[in-house]
């Protein structure tokens, strides 16, 4: 439990956890505030008769890059050598003599990562649907217990995002790589969906098959997979990962 | 010609003093030492010196000109600062390389200064590798690769073992007898008494002694009592 | 022992090529610079052969082997967009930028030759990048191919490498107003995939951003009269990255180091 409050610490003292949590709650529901204007334009205008029963939903799915740089750094700010002058030292050494125990300090660090991203999870999804009902005002959908059920959706994918690129970074020991990749691939169009066109086993992609918990019915001709299934595939790749990384993490040289 | 002459430099960062009015000269054919604890400005002034800082007031010149605009200054001044000033992913002759090409220098040259600083087997491998002490060999050869007139050197034997405490004072003494100047801060008091001629002592961003060895250690036992005197007795 | 001989006075023309062939000499003996153009070569195959498929099957708009090989491009350019960062802030590792500063004092010559030898590096990279996914895709798509005309060829190709060059100056150049790799890689590539397609949709003033607007140079939009031609985006990619340089140069001149 101490090992966690530790862990949790120095993940909010870093400033990129900040920045990155500001941009996970900003990108989010700005973005659904502009698109909730446009929609509310075109609703006015008679163009469409409603708002989309995804809105909001969308931008909580790119939001997610506030989380993976948050994953990322949590674990890349261990590995990142200090310039000579400050003696040429990493974090990684002062952490595992404060803790001796590598599996424990690695559940603590991934425990720490994850409770701060559910929590932000709920800010983000609290901020977006928020701006999207200010700016439809009585054009918004109607919150109901299946918004319940998609939201918790967000919240777990949010947290399952986190600790895949939690667990990326703890194999690759620096940011760079997983960085570059999992933000290459939160494009509106992500390498992943692009895949599945070509074959529908991508749909089993961690991403693919978790944004299904909330955006049960991707845009298109894409298999349809239940809000469960989704779930589930997801937890699968990230029961998979974590302890490949933690084997790695308690067996190498730090 | 390779007079070092420092004069009334000021730096401010913020509303932190960090110099208020430094001013020494290092001259040819002799070793200054520049001496200070932690903190006092030794290295804010050596990177001033260096072009890597800028100072609020003052100048720093090597010679008559300052450091920015020597029209050749690996071949003028060998700066040897912290650490090996090298990237961890190259190799120990690949980070001498682009140094020797940035002047023109001939390939040879860069064996040659890894056989001075005896780092030729360890050359072909990466930085990363490297111990504190190769890593600062490396810092060295990487000066000496012009064959300068003058030497500036941030705490030279700091990681270095007994072996090369010895060559590092050896090495420097010689190239002051051949005439060059030589210019090295530390604060290893014991270390420094037996390499320098001259001493000039910074506390708190300003110089509180300037003079040769014989004059600063004065009537105290060892330059250390006298650094001490200096530092602590109230010297403003 | 070779002598060092003692030259005339150097010239600022021969102190300029010596940064030049130093800065070469530092991006060549970097592994990343390798890893990095090979990754996005890589990538670019790998999607490449995607879109091709997809091609094959019909479900792309398009069957002309230029639009498809280079449907990927846009992913892989990620690659080249680290390669430049990682030119720029692994300066930062080790203290190598004391080292650059003091055999090279006059940044703004040191800067200029840096960015030229990440241009030359990455010119033939994006060269090979981009051709090699058209011919692959010409090669599978073969006859069913839409025909063009081999000028149209070589000037989509030449707009390709051309904003792969400039996108990488960008990228070196945030690397050296940020100084830390992962915040410039996270503020570039959160742009070029997050914030800069979310802009696109919603405000019309976006297509003269600098992906947009470069991406005009090899995949105009067809029909728009407001859309930029090729010509157009050349011409505002090469201002904005012009303007990053210089706002990169006057902090890199300025500042402590």
């Amino acid at each position: 439990m101490r090992v966690l409050a530790a862990e949790a610490s120095k993940l909010v003292s870093l400033p990129s956890a900040w920045i990155a949590m500001a941009a996970g709650v900003l990108v989010p529901s700005v973005i659904a505030a502009i698109t909730a204007s446009s929609a509310l334009d075109a609703i006015s205008r008679g163009a469409k008769t409603a708002a989309g029963v995804d809105t909001g939903y969308q931008e909580l799915a790119f939001g997610v890059v506030g989380v993976i740089v948050l994953g990322v750094v949590g674990v890349s700010s261990e590995y990142f050598t200090e310039s000579a002058e400050s003696g040429g030292g990493r974090q990684i050494t002062t952490s595992l003599t404060a803790v001796p125990s590598r599996l424990r300090l690695l559940l603590a660090k991934m425990s720490a990562i994850a409770v701060v991203s559910a929590l932000l999870a709920i800010v983000a999804a609290a901020a977006t649907m928020g701006a999207v009902r200010v700016a439809l005002g009585e054009h918004a959908p109607a919150l109901g217990a299946e918004d319940i059920a998609r939201l918790a959706g967000v919240v777990c994918y949010w947290v399952y995002t986190a600790l895949l690129a939690c667990g990326v970074t703890v194999l690759t020991r620096h940011g760079v790589v997983p960085l570059a990749l999992l933000i290459t691939n939160t494009s509106v169009v992500s390498v992943t969906y692009l895949l599945t066109k070509i074959t529908t086993l991508a749909n089993y992609l961690p991403d693919m098959a978790g944004v299904r918990m909330f955006i049960p019915k991707l845009g298109g001709d894409s298999v349809e997979m239940s809000p469960l299934t989704g779930g589930l595939v997801m937890t699968a790749w990230v029961t998979a990962l974590l302890p490949i990384a933690a084997i790695a993490f308690t067996r190498r040289d730090a | 010609m390779s007079v070092i002459t420092i004069e009334n430099l000021v730096k401010r960062r913020g509303s932190a003093d960090i110099l208020t009015g430094v001013g020494f000269q290092a001259r040819p054919g002799r070793v200054t030492g520049f001496l200070g604890p932690n903190g006092a400005g030794k290295s804010s002034t050596l990177r001033i010196l260096l072009g890597l800082d800028r100072a609020t007031s003052g100048t720093a010149l090597i010679g008559s000109v300052p450091f920015v605009r020597l029209p050749d200054p690996l071949r003028t001044v060998g700066a040897m600062l912290d650490g090996s000033g090298a990237h961890r992913a190259r190799t120990g002759r690949a980070h001498l390389r682009w140094v020797a090409r940035s002047a023109g220098l001939p390939r040879a040259r860069v064996d040659e200064v890894l056989e001075v600083v005896g780092l030729t087997n360890a050359a072909s491998k990466r930085v990363g590798g490297y111990s504190l002490g190769m890593g600062r060999r490396l810092g060295l050869a990487a000066a000496l690769l012009g064959d300068p007139e003058t030497l500036v050197l941030d705490e030279p034997v700091n990681g270095l073992d007994p072996e090369g405490i010895r060559w590092m004072r050896t090495f420097l003494r010689e190239r002051a007898a051949s005439g060059r100047t030589v210019l090295l801060s530390s604060h290893l008091m014991g270390e420094l008494a037996e390499t320098v001629d001259d001493v000039v002592i910074i506390n708190r961003g300003r110089v509180v002694a300037d003079g040769t060895l014989e004059e600063i250690t004065g009537s105290h036992r060892t330059l250390e009592d006298a650094y001490f005197a200096l530092t602590t007795g109230g010297a403003r | 022992m070779t002598t060092v001989p003692a030259p005339p006075v150097r010239t600022r023309g021969r102190e300029a090529a010596q940064a030049l062939t130093a800065e070469l000499s530092k991006l060549v003996s970097l592994p990343a610079t390798w890893l990095t153009a090979g990754g996005a070569l890589a990538v670019n195959l790998i999607l490449t052969i995607a879109f091709t498929a997809a091609g094959l099957r019909g479900s792309t708009g398009t069957k002309s082997a230029l639009d498809v090989g280079l449907a990927s491009i846009g992913y892989a350019q990620a690659g080249f967009v680290v390669l430049g960062v990682l030119a720029a802030c692994s300066e930062y590792t080790g203290g190598q930028i004391r080292t650059t500063l003091t055999a090279m004092p006059r940044r703004a010559l040191q800067f200029t030759a840096k960015q030229l030898a990440v241009a030359i590096v990455v010119l033939p990279a994006a060269a090979i990048t981009a051709a090699s996914g058209v011919m692959l895709t010409a090669g599978a798509l073969g006859d069913t191919a839409t025909p063009v005309t081999s000028g149209h060829v070589a000037g989509t190709l030449s707009g390709v490498t051309a904003y792969l060059v400039l996108t990488t100056s960008i990228s070196v150049a945030v690397g050296v107003l940020v100084r830390q790799t992962l915040a410039a890689v996270v503020v570039l590539l959160g742009y070029l995939f997050v914030a800069g397609p979310l802009l696109r949709d919603h405000a019309a003033a976006a297509k003269y951003l600098p992906d947009s607007a470069g991406s005009a140079m090899w995949f105009p939009v067809a029909g728009n009269s407001d859309a930029v031609t090729p010509a157009h985006g050349a011409l505002l990619l090469t201002a904005w990255t012009v303007v990053l340089i210089a706002v990169a140069l006057l902090g890199y001149r300025r500042r402590d180091m």
